[in-house]
């Protein structure tokens, strides 16, 4: 296979596969996509190591163990499978490599930190959307839900909006 | 009408759910870094215009599993109104107006949305896994967050319900979901026209390690399949396989009914088309009366399918009325009508005699224990009046990611 790591596929061919792929998690699984509700899993999980009692306390985050161990749950099983696809895609590609992704006026350190911040604002925005992009934008939107539809335009803005300000982080 | 069995992969082979889980994801992941998806340069190139490849991708998706689910539903091998009253969470508009505009700007700060930073994790890329712990403290901090009142009221504030956009244009859960379909292809397909103009005027500033792949002759192929999977949803709605009047429902014997109002009652809705009259004095308990000349009021074709909906005639009911074959759900007819159901719920059954085979021991417990139930109740309250046509299905309480 040819290793080209500049080379992605064809972006209709890929959303045409992407949107197969949500297919066939409603067909089969009656389930959409997601990916941000196992982190808040991922979250349960360690403060239960640190402080047992607190998440039977906190009931926003004692319902991720309705059906027992926060991490016995469909979508981080479907996790499980993003990452090992996410794996294999970029061995096969040539783009497995440990780096830092950032624009050339920014220090790593400096890109870690944003990283981090934009991931915590995420991380609460999906929680308070009921979703992320994958969960609510993706999936709501191919259900035509009306609030997943306003989810998604509310995104696009919000990138939108900023994406000047944060400009010197990217170009 | 899920031709599908989900519920049962979900409930009793939930191991092999699970194996379908990490395969349906390992196609999710694998898909979005084949997009470029595991690089944030090329995800923030959507915000300053040079590469349009988020949108192109999301859209794509969106409107390929859109028409699919549409074509599907068309064949009566799915409900789309199932399936999304399903796998959707229900509309909270404040927090999902405030929770978009956040995310986005999370997204450009990032340069990774949720899902794209596990991929970029798996692909080695350091401040993709940044971004996974940040997403990991921001939702445990915003669900700490909850147990402040305030918070929690604008958390559930705008609730709306399940909502989708065919309900705001008053369209029925059968022919909406195709003609909402068509508008958003269309507006898709026209937004990718322009997304290739729009790349082609601001390529020159481009990065070159992260420019935009161009349609192409595979980009001109999926526009094509999208236009006639489009059409074909849209011609299954007309077809006598699509339409209600083809729609055969099936027979429920007494004993099974039975078994639904004892064991289950929330998973049936009965309908009893007798008159007022004859329904006031006896009728199957949980019932409701609705004769036939009322069935209108209750916007059957709109309420939630999620329920079986069984129809009690005086005797057999070879045409049900076309109010309730517009119903989304399941739709089940009683086998004799209330004749039957008198004849075997509420006489007490014949003791079986003397070298009676097990299982017509069984059936004789269970009837006896039924006829016992059902006419040692108390004599059942006046019916409630038949329910004005709901104005949308009943809420469910929100979900997480995709949940």
């Amino acid at each position: 296979m040819e290793r080209n790591p500049d080379k992605f596929w064809n972006p209709y061919l890929a959303g045409a596969v992407l949107g197969l792929v949500l297919l066939s998690a409603f067909v089969v699984m009656g389930k959409g996509l997601g990916a941000s509700n196992t982190s808040l899993r991922l979250g349960v999980t360690a403060i239960e190591a640190v402080a047992p009692g607190h998440v039977a306390a906190t009931p926003s985050l004692a319902r991720t163990r309705a059906e027992g161990h926060p991490l016995d749950n469909w979508l981080v099983f479907e996790v499980v499978g993003v990452l090992l696809g996410g794996f294999v895609a970029a061995y096969t590609s040539g783009r497995l490599k440990k780096e830092t992704l950032k624009g050339p006026r920014i220090s790593t350190p400096a890109r870690w930190g944003m990283a981090f911040l934009g991931g915590a604002l995420m991380g609460g925005a999906a929680y308070m959307g009921r979703g992320c992009t994958s969960g609510q934008a993706l999936t709501g939107g191919a259900l035509l839900s009306a609030g997943a539809w306003v989810f998604m335009f509310s995104v696009f803005g919000g990138g939108y909006a900023l994406a000047y300000f944060v400009r010197r982080a990217w170009r | 009408m899920t031709f599908f069995p989900f519920e049962s992969l979900v409930g009793i082979q939930r191991e092999l759910g699970m194996v379908v889980g990490v395969l349906i994801g390992f196609g999710f992941g694998f898909t979005l870094e084949r997009a470029g998806f595991g690089r944030a340069q090329k995800l923030v190139g959507q915000f300053y215009g040079y590469d349009l490849t988020v949108f192109k991708v999301m859209f794509g998706a969106i409107v390929t599993a859109m028409l699919g689910l549409v074509v599907l539903s068309g064949l009566g091998l799915a409900d789309f109104r199932a399936v999304a009253e399903k796998a959707a969470s229900s509309t909270y508009l404040w927090p999902m107006l405030v929770g978009g505009l956040l995310l986005g700007a999370g997204f450009i700060i990032s340069g990774y949305c949720p899902g794209t930073s596990w991929v970029a994790t798996a692909s080695g890329k350091l401040d993709g896994l940044a971004t996974v712990a940040g997403v990991i403290v921001g939702q445990v901090a915003y669900a700490e967050l909850l147990s402040i009142p305030a918070v929690a009221r604008f958390h559930n504030s705008g609730d709306l319900g399940s909502l989708f956009l065919w309900d705001l244009l008053k369209l029925p859960n059968r022919a909406g979901p195709p003609i909402v379909a068509i508008a958003v292809t269309v507006m898709a397909v026209g937004c990718f026209i322009g997304a290739e103009k729009l790349e082609k005027v601001l390529a020159t500033r481009a990065d070159p390690a992260a420019r935009a792949t161009p349609a192409g002759r595979s980009g001109r192929f999926v526009f094509a399949g999208l236009a006639a999977s489009a059409l074909t949803g849209l011609a299954l709605v007309a077809l006598p396989t699509g339409t209600q009047a083809a729609r055969q429902p099936r027979t429920i014997a007494p004993l099974d009914l039975a078994r639904s109002v004892v064991d289950e009652p929330w998973k049936v809705r009965v309908l009893d088309l007798r008159d007022a009259k004859a329904c006031g004095e006896k009728r199957i308990p949980g019932s409701e009366c609705v004769p036939p000349a009322d069935l209108g009021k209750l916007g059957l074709s709109y309420v939630n399918p999620a329920r079986t909906l069984v129809l009690v005639a005086e005797g057999d009911l070879p045409a049900p009325p076309k109010e309730a074959l517009a119903y989304g759900g399941e739709l089940w007819v009683l086998q004799g009508g209330w004749q039957a159901w008198q004849a075997f719920a509420l006489e007490p059954p014949q003791p079986p005699g003397p070298g009676a085979t097990p299982a017509e021991l069984e059936l004789f417990r269970l009837r006896a224990g039924l006829q016992s139930a059902l006419t040692g109740m108390k004599a059942a309250p006046p019916p409630p009046p038949p329910t004005a046509a709901p104005a949308g299905p009943p809420r469910k309480g929100g979900g997480g990611c995709g949940s």
